[in-house]
């Protein structure tokens, strides 16, 4: 049987035939967090390191100093209280004396000086970040070290960071759109000045009480380590924690890794502000999630391209595209936008619900239309049935009158065919009158589908103008005689009116309210009709 | 004039690893059998033992157990069990243990009663040194199954620990590991520094700086070959956290 030792470190037993000797536990808390080295201890003789510094507890967080000890280092800030902390660091908020101002201090992991080449990259790294000056980019003001202690002062933001939002759930699709061209412009000016930022996530994205957008972190990963240098193992490097927003290239560990990479991660922020979720595997396009603008997916899934040269090359690029769509809520006829030679070979193929496709005039309307025009003509043709009739009456009963009667002759129009119509005929009459006399309800629903189909197509469609008179016409006109019934029943109980005037006035009447009515039905219908399914609306840039 | 402690360590890929061996094995899936069996081969080359030391508590005889064994292997490397594996449990230790226990209840005893004699296993398996590592384990009240996993972790930082050693050894520098294995775990105090110095003839800045730079390959390995039996899209951190759950 083997001895039991126990750890010195951690107080765990093990036996003596663990691996060389070491205690295994110690040795797999060892292997957590890989961006910040767990230094070495001090050596007798060499300077001894600030004991009231926090140690990096094996495999945990790091321990942010407290204020007091924050404190004397800084004598130029006032330290209001820490605001965050994580694996790169702890930030707190402070007041800058002279100036008056809050500030953000972020204190790096004292450990991470252990690596003698860390301060020259810093120095270096910080220098880079300080060219940023840009609205939607946290702005560093100072940075060095004190103590061992390496800080960087930075602008303070009041506010929450993305991942907050999305947490809370509070994030509807037209926030999603106001945001990303934000981050676009941010990126686009880091891009220029040849900074890529590498760790684009919604934790490191702001948003301020005013609700503009603020990345901040801007080129921290890379002054932490994660330099194609140290990269010997393809990937592992880069496989901690859940780098869910990591480029391909970049989780792969190769060294071509640009500014492209910052636009991937961007799309994989876009798609979780839109959907709630992350593109993992095979995932649906937004516009099949939640209700949101089928173009989105287009720019969506160009972002998330697995190959860099497939993307979108410039984050402006991606910012156009975010604008032309939201600009553009409910076109009538929308402006196809002409995939440019740069892009994908392939797209993931489209739901079927949504094919794309030229734009058409809606056919319910149409048909609405034409089938009031049936029942206008079978009207037409029962009226003259009917003065048929009475011609044939009039002339079975002769009488004394002279050219009245003459003159009805002449202008009734006589059946050509034979007062027995064939049985054709009839049921032919029979159908037309069927079908006229469903004018009116088939007209209405065909009308009220035709709009409600305008309304969904996003475009595709269009014709409203048509299918909302088929809508609206016929339940106007029974509107309008509903109105001359009230106001002639109205008229006719008022003593003071001649009967022989109850027309004319009722007449009169109906005219003036039903114009008033109908014109106010008609604009809000139409005002209905119009506002899209989902609003677009942009904040004042 | 003390060696220059930058050159201490070198920094060339090590010699099998491939990150997330699992995740080919997974997304292979039977389609590109060749590519799939043999990276489960390399996945299995590496943890057979805890395997081993299962079987063993469950069938007293050596021999039988060791034909068991063997015959297991070559069932998972020949069959596609590798089709059936469900991506999203996403371990391979579970896997692994899951088609040990379906063979030995499903088809051991086809295998036995084919007698199947003189196949040559797919893998080099020194199940011999298994025995005598089994025979000098201590006492455990433990489950077979929390054993399995208990073996899979020491296993596991066997091999880093051995990859880790062959690559100083290549470099020449075969006792920085004893020095500085210590640093790796913090568990070293600054007396084992200042006796490293003098072993190694370091000055103590180059010491620190050798002690870092294990301390930096040491995880880097170590993190790979966790990620070897993981699938593409699992939380390394979080794998390390149950596996420090595997040793109680």
């Amino acid at each position: 049987m083997a001895p039991i030792l126990r750890c010195p470190k951690c107080g765990a037993e093990h036996p003596d035939d663990a691996p060389a000797g070491l205690c295994p536990k110690c040795l797999l808390k060892a292997g957590f967090h890989s961006e910040v080295d767990l230094g070495a201890p001090t050596m007798s003789g060499s300077a001894k390191a600030d004991p009231a510094l926090p140690r990096h507890k094996a495999g945990s967080q790091f321990d942010p100093p407290p204020v007091e000890r924050l404190a004397p280092l800084f004598p130029h800030l006032e330290i209001l209280g820490l605001i965050g902390k994580g694996g790169m660091g702890a930030v707190y908020k402070a007041r800058q004396r002279g100036l008056d101002r809050m500030v953000a201090i972020k204190i790096l992991p004292p450990e991470i000086g252990n690596d003698p080449s860390f301060a020259e990259r810093f120095t270096r790294e910080a220098r880079a970040l300080a060219r940023l000056t840009h609205n939607n980019i946290v702005s560093i003001y100072d940075f060095g070290q004190v103590n061992g202690l390496f800080f960087i002062v930075m602008e303070y933001v009041d506010g929450v960071n993305l991942r907050q939002t999305i947490l809370t759930g509070a994030l509807a699709p037209p926030a999603a759109l106001a945001i990303i061209p934000q981050l676009c412009e941010a990126l686009q000016f880091a891009h220029d000045e040849g900074i890529v930022h590498r760790d684009i996530k919604p934790e490191n994205i702001l948003l301020d009480k005013k609700g503009r957008v603020k990345i901040a972190d801007f080129g921290l990963s890379k002054i932490l380590g994660q330099e194609a240098a140290d990269l010997s193992l393809t990937g592992s490097h880069q496989v901690m924690g859940t780098p869910r927003y990591m480029a391909p290239e970049q989780m792969q560990g190769s060294r071509h890794v640009d500014h492209r990479a910052d636009i991937y991660s961007l799309g994989v922020v876009f798609y979780e502000l839109l959907t709630g979720e992350l593109p993992l595997g095979k995932f649906a396009p937004p516009s099949r999630k939640v209700h949101v603008d089928v173009r989105l997916d287009e720019v969506v899934l160009r972002t998330l391209e697995q190959q860099p040269e497939h993307r979108y090359q410039h984050a402006s690029e991606v910012k156009l595209a975010v604008d032309g769509i939201a600009s553009q809520p409910h076109p009538n006829a929308p402006i196809r936008r002409p995939l440019d030679s740069s892009a994908p070979a392939h797209l993931p193929p489209r739901g079927p619900a949504t094919p794309s496709g030229p734009t058409r005039f809606s056919r319910k309307a149409i048909v609405g239309a034409f089938w009031s025009l049936f029942f206008f003509i079978s009207f037409y043709g029962m009226f003259v049935v009917r003065a048929v009739e009475r011609q044939e009456a009039i002339q079975a009963y002769p009488q004394e009158g002279g050219t009245v009667n003459q003159e009805a002759r002449e202008v009734a129009l006589p059946p050509a065919q034979d007062p027995e119509a064939p049985r054709w005929l009839i049921a032919l009459s029979f159908i037309m009158l069927a079908l006229g006399g469903s004018g009116p309800i088939g007209t209405t629903v065909l009308g009220a589908m035709a709009v409600s189909n305008i309304r969904h197509s996003q475009g595709r469609i269009y014709g409203m103008p048509l299918a909302l008179a088929d809508a609206l016409f016929f339940p106007l006109i029974v509107l309008d005689g509903l109105i001359y019934a009230f106001w002639y029943l109205l008229l006719s109980s008022l003593y003071f009116i001649e009967p022989n005037r109850y027309v004319p006035l009722s007449l009169a009447m109906t005219i003036l309210t039903a114009l008033i009515l109908n014109s106010i039905i008609v604009i809000k219908a139409w005002k209905a009709a119009r506002t899209p399914s989902q609003v677009i609306e942009l904040p004042a840039a | 004039m003390p060696p220059d402690a930058n050159e201490a360590l070198p920094n060339g890929p090590p010699r099998q690893f491939a990150t997330t061996q699992w995740s080919i094995v997974l997304a292979a899936g039977g389609r590109e059998k060749k590519l799939a069996g043999d990276a489960l081969a390399r996945l299995c080359e590496s943890y057979w033992y805890p395997l081993y030391a299962y079987v063993r508590q469950r069938i007293p005889h050596v021999h039988e157990a060791q034909d068991l064994t063997q015959a297991f292997f070559v069932y998972l490397l020949d069959k596609q069990t590798i089709a059936h594996a469900d991506p999203n449990r996403g371990r391979f230790r579970a896997f692994l243990l899951t088609a040990l226990k379906n063979f030995l209840a499903n088809e051991w005893d086809k295998a036995r009663a084919a007698k199947r004699g003189g196949e040559r296993s797919p893998l080099s398996l020194d199940l011999y040194s298994g025995e005598s590592k089994f025979q000098i384990e201590p006492s455990h009240d433990l489950t077979p199954e929390r054993l399995y996993e208990r073996r899979w972790v020491l296993t596991l930082l066997d091999q880093v620990l051995e990859t880790l050693r062959g690559e100083l050894i290549q470099a020449g520098k075969e006792d920085y590991f004893e020095s500085f294995k210590g640093a790796i775990t913090q568990e070293a105090t600054a007396e084992d520094y200042d006796k490293a110095a003098q072993a190694l003839g370091l000055s103590p800045a180059a010491t620190k700086q050798a002690a870092y730079r294990l301390r930096k390959r040491y995880r880097e390995l170590f993190r790979a070959e966790v990620a070897r039996t993981l699938s593409a899209d699992e939380n390394l951190d979080l794998e390390i956290s149950r596996l420090l759950e595997c040793l109680g």
